[in-house]
């Protein structure tokens, strides 16, 4: 069976991985980062930044590649306090963004996640399975996009092409 | 298949997670048990009929380790984390 949807794998993203009380991750960083993200697995954005509350004291912020060297500076991974850790993790993930009317018939073969609007809200983000792949997954304009590990890449794409044909 | 709480995500299915074994007890001190009861200890692990507590481990999700009370007569959550 195919489905009427339309798959692209992303280049890179500036990614940054943070982690620490959010007290102390905003005091250092607070200039830079969006909001704070009030409800786990949600996110918050600020012009081309995205922030997304994944875990219990955890975010990863991203950016367009481009914005990487510029984000490092202030973000200052290296020399950031000892009680948080913020590091730079953009060759890490590869995005894919499933869009389309039948993206989220797409999206119930690959993942075990509820992914209806009633329950996986627009600003929702978190982590989930993919193809039993780890993989951040969260809405976008007319579907859903998902992270998976680099590594992955190859086989995903095999995946979604072996799916949709 | 389980649908686990979990603290931080809420309700996921059990595949995101992965099974951190039962609680066992408290390390006793060495010195102050008999050889048997360490070695109880050390080697029994608690395999009730009937509720059972486990730890899990949200590991394709944020990553949280959690406790639940797991009836192994009915498979069924009798009991969540705090905060699920």
């Amino acid at each position: 069976m195919s489905y009427d949807v339309q798959i692209k794998r992303h280049g890179l993203h500036a990614l940054f991985d943070l982690k620490g009380a959010a007290a102390d991750v905003w005091d250092w960083a607070g200039g830079t980062l969006p909001a704070q993200p009030e409800r786990p697995n949600s996110r918050t954005v600020k012009g081309e930044l995205d922030l997304f509350y994944i875990g219990r004291n955890h975010w990863i912020l991203r950016a367009p590649i481009e914005q990487e060297e510029a984000l490092a500076a202030a973000l200052k991974p290296v020399d950031c306090r000892p009680d948080i850790s913020i590091v730079l993790v953009s060759d890490t993930l590869t995005f894919f963004t499933v869009i389309g009317p039948q993206a989220a018939d797409v999206m119930a073969v690959a993942s075990p996640l509820d992914l209806h609007p009633r329950q996986f809200a627009e600003d929702a983000v978190t982590y989930t399975e993919i193809f039993g792949l780890k993989a951040l997954v969260q809405c976008c304009g007319g579907g859903f996009e998902f992270a998976v590990e680099q590594s992955f890449g190859n086989l995903v794409v095999d995946y979604l092409a072996r799916t949709t044909a | 298949m389980l649908k686990i709480p979990c603290p931080f995500c809420g309700g996921r299915n059990e595949s995101e997670f992965i099974f951190g074994g039962p609680v066992g007890a408290n390390r006793p001190d060495p010195n102050a048990v008999s050889d048997a009861e360490w070695v109880e200890y050390l080697t029994i692990v608690p395999n009730p009929l009937g509720p059972v507590q486990e730890k899990w481990w949200h590991a394709r999700g944020c990553g949280e380790w959690l406790t639940i009370w797991r009836d192994t007569r009915t498979h069924d959550i009798v009991e969540g984390p705090d905060g699920a």
